[in-house]
């Protein structure tokens, strides 16, 4: 039969960032996909060169808007760890609280963006409803609604007050009801089961095989979770990784909204366990230059991600570079995307949440 | 399968058809920004000493200070609103408004030859406090963004 080349992308109505997937196809099926990337490469790595190490975080957040906050924290780790800083407490929980709601901020994007792909326009705008009043947390918490510029090497900027958290905790919560009815939705819809359930099934082995990170591998039922390796005060939390076995487009979903209400147990677990009180130091401020080299790992809200640093002793590092979790799942989503059908492509590529902007920087 | 006469969507749509809209008509009403949220610098030219502490720690370059012309100037659509700028001013001569100026995303020369998002002040070194003088001739000319 003859074969046809369809390119998918790099301008696409799922696609909210430009990725191109050169789909060869046999009648329908897809033999082949070869994924092209480099639209948005913006060159951030090469600034450390010229920007100071002080100033690079803010354009380190500037990787990606929807996991910001999570860039400007792995970034302000990395620099702590090695100038050999200890940050305060209060800033460590703080910091944790915030990368949990930005966590809660992802996913239901993610979720709305999904509904949207499989024609569930309705249900696009709750998930996104929702997403507004994580956003109104965060401008009423950091100043800024994406961008937070609240982390700082040595700490963060500002405070949140007990009654404040506490009324964030309330709000979370209350959140948590609603989403419990968007989520059954997703649950128990026949016709999300019958487009999502059993499409695109990446089974344990491949997973394991291809290196799958974050919710794509705990769809597939690997408990890997890097905020199980205890750094940034993730090993004072009661933690277990959400992890669904049956490894398909659905699986996937469902990780994301159990990993939601998963984040509002821990915020629940932060406040308690942090220390309370007004005026608590904040910050410790970075003495000298930076020397040295060193890898940090977070869980991103799309899996793991891993910064390399190398600071030689002057204003300027030596080397920035960023593994983000998207580059990590492409391997998954074309194996995924071999051998099914045409009108399967836009979920599978978004149930592997891809974020360009952070995977070409 | 799920049973297909099921439809979870159904409580939801009836109680949007009773409830208010989640949107704001926006631009005739307009939500207030929050206190301590991110808007637009702005700047006191009595109490700046020039010490050019702003523009040698602002990340992307958006102030610019000279001792000599006793100039303080600021591209409001370069500014990325960090509050490093804030943080070390140590005369408190700059404060971060709440509210977001409106800036002209248009490239174009204004009647006065000003720039868009450009703003300036000038301290005349006779005079105690000079009233802020906005969106002056740029220093070097006034060119087209």
């Amino acid at each position: 039969m003859k074969r046809t080349v369809v390119p998918f992308g790099p301008q696409h109505p799922v696609l909210p960032e430009p990725l191109v997937l050169d789909l060869i196809l046999e009648d329908e099926k897809v033999l082949d996909a070869i994924p092209t990337i480099g639209y948005i490469h913006r060159g951030l790595e090469m600034m450390v060169e010229r920007v100071e190490y002080t100033e690079m975080g803010f354009v380190v957040e500037r990787i990606c808007g929807i996991c910001s906050f999570m860039h400007g924290m792995g970034y302000c780790v990395s620099l702590e760890t090695i100038m050999n800083i200890e940050i305060p407490e209060r800033a460590a929980w703080l910091r944790l609280i915030w990368a949990e709601i930005s966590r809660i901020q992802s996913h239901l994007l993610w979720l709305g963006l999904g509904a949207d792909a499989f024609g569930f326009e309705n249900l696009f705008m709750h998930c996104w409803r929702m997403r507004e009043q994580i956003l109104d947390i965060f401008e009423k918490t950091t100043g800024g609604r994406i961008i937070h510029s609240v982390n700082r090497i040595g700490g963060v900027k500002r405070d949140m007050s007990d009654t404040e958290l506490a009324a964030i905790l309330v709000q979370l919560q209350d959140l948590g009801k609603q989403f419990k009815k968007t989520a059954n939705v997703f649950g128990t819809d026949p016709s999300i089961a019958h487009r999502l359930g059993g499409v695109g099934v990446l089974s344990m082995e491949d997973a394991r095989a291809v290196d799958c990170v974050g919710p794509m591998a705990r769809a597939s039922g690997i408990a890997t979770d890097t905020r199980l390796i205890g750094a940034n005060y993730y090993d004072r939390i009661e933690l277990e990784p959400v992890v669904e076995t049956a490894g398909d487009c659905l699986a996937r979903v469902v990780v994301r909204m159990r990993e939601i209400d998963q984040s509002i147990d821990i915020i629940r677990q932060a406040i308690d366990k942090m220390p309370k009180g007004e005026g608590m130091p904040l910050e410790t401020k970075p003495r000298g230059n930076p020397m040295g080299e060193v890898f940090t790992r977070l869980e991103q809200p799309r899996g793991e991600v891993l910064y390399y640093v190398k600071a030689n002793g002057t204003k300027n590092l030596e080397r920035f570079r960023a593994r983000t979790p998207t580059f990590a799942n492409i391997p998954a989503m074309i194996k995924l995307v071999k051998g099914c059908e045409l009108a399967d492509v836009p979920n599978i590529i978004l149930t592997i949440d891809p974020c360009i902007s952070c995977t070409e920087r | 399968m799920a049973n297909p006469l099921r439809l979870p969507m159904v409580p939801r749509a009836l109680r949007n058809l009773v409830s208010k809209p989640a949107t704001r008509r926006y631009p005739y009403e307009i939500r207030p920004r929050f206190e301590g949220a991110r808007g637009t610098i702005e700047f006191d030219v009595d109490t700046c000493n020039y010490c050019m502490l702003c523009m040698r720690r602002c990340p992307a370059a958006a102030i610019t200070v000279s001792r000599e012309d006793r100039i303080w100037a600021i591209e409001h659509l370069t500014c990325i609103g960090c509050n490093v700028c804030v943080e070390v001013c140590a005369k408190k001569s700059l404060t971060m408004s709440k509210e977001s100026k409106p800036v002209h995303t248009h490239a174009e020369v204004g009647p006065h030859g000003e720039r868009p998002g450009h703003e300036e002040w000038h301290k005349e070194e006779t005079q105690a406090a000079e009233p802020a003088v906005q969106a002056a001739p740029a220093v070097g000319g006034a060119s087209p963004v």
